[in-house]
């Protein structure tokens, strides 16, 4: 009983984290057709924004809303000054440039940082233990679960109930017809690479508290990740993004623990293997969006 | 006109690939290489392919630190050999082609050394590019037994002590110093390093006599350490010691969530723990009884050296030195500078073969090569214990015994 307890924290905690990755590509995936490869790169620009600012004397709290705000603002800087000038060009063009803005934000780091790791000051708290019902459970995963379930909570209103959500969720429908009823492209897109930039700051604060340090390359994982928990998880729908997080995180989890000791390594093979078999049977990914169109030009 | 342009180009590049082959059979019965253009008679060219970029860089990018503040110190004492000592580096990119293209653009340019990559993978090819020039290459920090004249070629080395002599170091230490005879093993099975320590330590713990009583895997980039975790409260609750052999970031998430979970076992490792950020990491509150066997310790208590070496650094750098590998850059540049010294030459042969007949004493230790045993680093580690979160210096310790690699 313990254990299982233990395995659903543990699953609903790194599935949620991956959830946020996931709902951050597909924000921008969902309209402009475009794998942001510099997505990464976001939770990268929030990590190192948590590490200049920790030696000042703001709290916490504080810390963390800059960096979301920072993360959100390089992403719209990116798509007015990267993706804006390409975006009528060819689709490669799209994702060669956002090949080209991950490596220069990446060798920012790197040049201005520094190539090794750095620590940031992630309260102590996070790391203990605390004991509910004769359960141990940790912290950070109290929080990290918390904090995805108002993030989730909060964009499912956005989506839902704004003007500004019903707007992306037409535009990810069909953005010609948005276009043709006199709704401005620029606007709509830019207000998904905000909305991108937001999440993968509230993602990189829960990925970077768990490691414990930021480096330029910090942002790869979760890229992967998010791309192939939206492919499984179904590429034209958020509630797909959703499904896929939480698909590959229990999937991650449950092989860890079940996967017997010498076949450990081989962990990330047979998830890719699952992977495989889902789409085998579900070309569409496990959620089925309604619509697919061509991307807008 | 382009294409005329193109080549041209590529006749002139072919002139000097055949010039640079031409003069390898030269190099060996003289030093030759300062007839070509980049080395002059005032200069000294040591050449280096150290990776700027990529993953590589966390390594690379200290010790060109360190080897840029020997070069300094040393032209400024006068040079070597009457001449000023030229460091030029070509970024490697993290990238073996990449690296073995520069150690190839290197030795075309006359460099009279070349410093490598602190890896096999990412050094090795730079280090054959030197062989093949008949100069010396000499890697910083590649810890590989793969790393030596077997290899590579009889001008090779590496300045770092073996995986060998690191886990043998750590062991001997365990069960000689601290009594820890029953050993648990997680080994990050990411790269070739970490699997090979880990192998090391199990073999020199069995000879003194200890016994492994568990073994684990971690991925690097998994974040995630809590099965095995489950299987170590089991499996490991009879050990006397948890060697952890994986590096950063990913080390600070494993050894956190070890003490995070109340065990409080001693945890041993190699000199990817040689890192600041992982003590920041863990802090007063998880970095307690942690030992790992590393190549230098930047205090008095380690060597009468590390005083001046620190206040040269900070004049530089203005602020002291983030990662002990900055002295490994700085031995490798002062090895290199006292072989040519002795040697009276730069001719590649004269100087190896003084470095495998010299002792050297540096910040990593004191060290010597054996031709005997394929350039095999004779090489004392020291032992360094985080205790509430501050390094404390432990020893220096050279083991008794090695396994063959």
């Amino acid at each position: 009983m313990d254990g299982v307890l233990q395995f659903i924290l543990n699953s609903l905690s790194l599935g949620s984290v991956y959830a946020l990755f996931a709902l951050g590509l597909i924000m921008v995936f969902g309209i402009l057709k475009l794998v942001n490869f510099a997505y990464g790169e976001l939770i990268m620009v929030a990590g190192y924004t948590w590490f200049v600012l920790q030696g000042t004397l703001l709290p916490l709290v504080v810390v963390v809303l800059v960096a979301i705000v920072v993360a959100a603002f390089t992403s719209v800087v990116t798509e007015r000054v990267a993706f804006r000038p390409v975006r009528s060009n060819s689709m490669n063009a799209m994702l060669i440039t956002s090949f080209a803005v991950s490596t220069l934000l990446q060798n920012s780091a790197l040049v201005f940082v520094s190539p090794r790791a750095r620590a940031v000051d992630v309260p102590v708290f996070f790391h203990t233990n605390i004991n509910l019902g004769g359960v141990q459970i940790s912290v950070s995963n109290v929080v990290v679960i918390l904090v995805s379930t108002l993030t989730l909570i909060g964009l499912l209103v956005l989506m839902q109930k704004t003007r500004l959500g019903i707007t992306l969720r037409a535009a990810a429908d069909d953005f010609r017809m948005l276009q043709l009823l006199g709704v401005r492209a620029d606007q709509v897109i830019v207000s998904a690479f905000a909305i991108s930039g937001v999440l993968a700051g509230i993602a990189g604060f829960l990925w970077i508290s768990r490691i414990g340090s930021v480096s330029p390359t910090v942002g790869m994982a979760p890229l992967l990740i998010a791309l192939i928990a939206i492919v499984v998880g179904g590429m034209n729908s958020l509630s797909g993004a959703i499904v896929g997080g939480f698909f590959l995180g229990t999937l991650t989890i449950a092989l860890q623990l079940l996967l017997p000791q010498d076949m450990l390594a081989f962990r990330d093979a047979v998830i890719f293997a699952v992977v495989i078999l889902v789409l085998v049977f579900r070309p569409q990914g496990i959620v089925k969006g309604r619509f697919a169109t061509e991307r807008i030009g | 006109m382009k294409k005329k342009v193109l080549g041209v180009a590529t006749v002139a590049l072919l002139a000097m690939g055949l010039t640079a082959c031409g003069a390898n059979p030269a190099a060996d019965p003289a030093p030759a290489p300062d007839a070509t253009a980049a080395g002059s008679d005032s200069e000294i060219v040591i050449g280096a392919s150290l990776c700027l970029t990529g993953i590589q860089s966390p390594l690379d990018e200290p010790i060109l630190r360190g080897a840029q503040l020997a070069v300094d110190e040393i032209n400024t004492n006068g040079g070597v050999l009457g001449k000023q000592l030229k460091l030029v580096n070509l970024d490697g990119k993290s990238d073996p082609v990449v690296v073995g293209n520069n150690g190839e653009q290197l030795t075309a340019q006359g460099a009279a050394a070349i410093i490598t990559p602190a890896d096999f993978d990412f050094g090795g090819p730079a280090s054959r590019a030197a062989q093949a020039a008949g100069i010396v290459g000499i890697s910083p920090g590649a810890s590989s037994p793969l790393f030596g004249a077997a290899t590579l070629g009889d001008k090779q080395f590496t300045l770092s002590m073996w995986n060998t002599t690191m886990g043998a170091a750590a062991a001997e230490w365990a069960y000689n110093e601290r009594g820890l005879k029953k050993a648990y093993v997680v080994t990050d099975s990411f790269i070739d390093y970490t699997t090979s320590l880990s192998e090391y330590f199990i073999e020199s713990m069995e000879h003194q006599g200890g016994t492994i009583v568990g073994q684990d895997t971690y991925t690097q980039g998994d974040q995630n350490f809590s099965a095995q975790l489950q299987r170590l409260k089991t499996a490991g609750s009879d050990a006397d010691v948890i060697f952890v052999s994986s590096y950063m970031p990913d080390l600070g998430l494993i050894i956190r969530d070890i003490r995070a979970a109340g065990i409080d076992t001693p945890i041993f490792g190699g000199d990817s723990y040689d890192d600041p950020e992982l003590a920041k990491v863990l802090g007063a509150e998880f970095g307690n009884d942690i030992t790992y066997a590393t190549h230098a310790y930047l205090s008095e208590e380690a060597s009468a050296l590390v005083p001046d070496f620190l206040s040269l650094y900070e004049k530089a750098h203005g602020e002291e030195p983030d990662t002990a590998l900055v002295a490994n850059g700085y031995d490798t540049v002062n090895v290199l500078a006292q072989a040519m010294e002795a040697a009276g030459s730069t001719d590649g042969a004269a100087v190896a073969a003084k470095m495998t007949s010299m002792k050297f004493e540096l910040l990593t230790g004191n060290l010597t090569w054996s031709a005997e045993t394929g350039n095999e680093p004779q090489k004392e580690a020291v032992l360094v214990s985080l205790d509430k979160g501050e390094p404390k210096f432990n020893g220096w310790l050279m083991p008794q015994w090695v396994p063959a690699a």
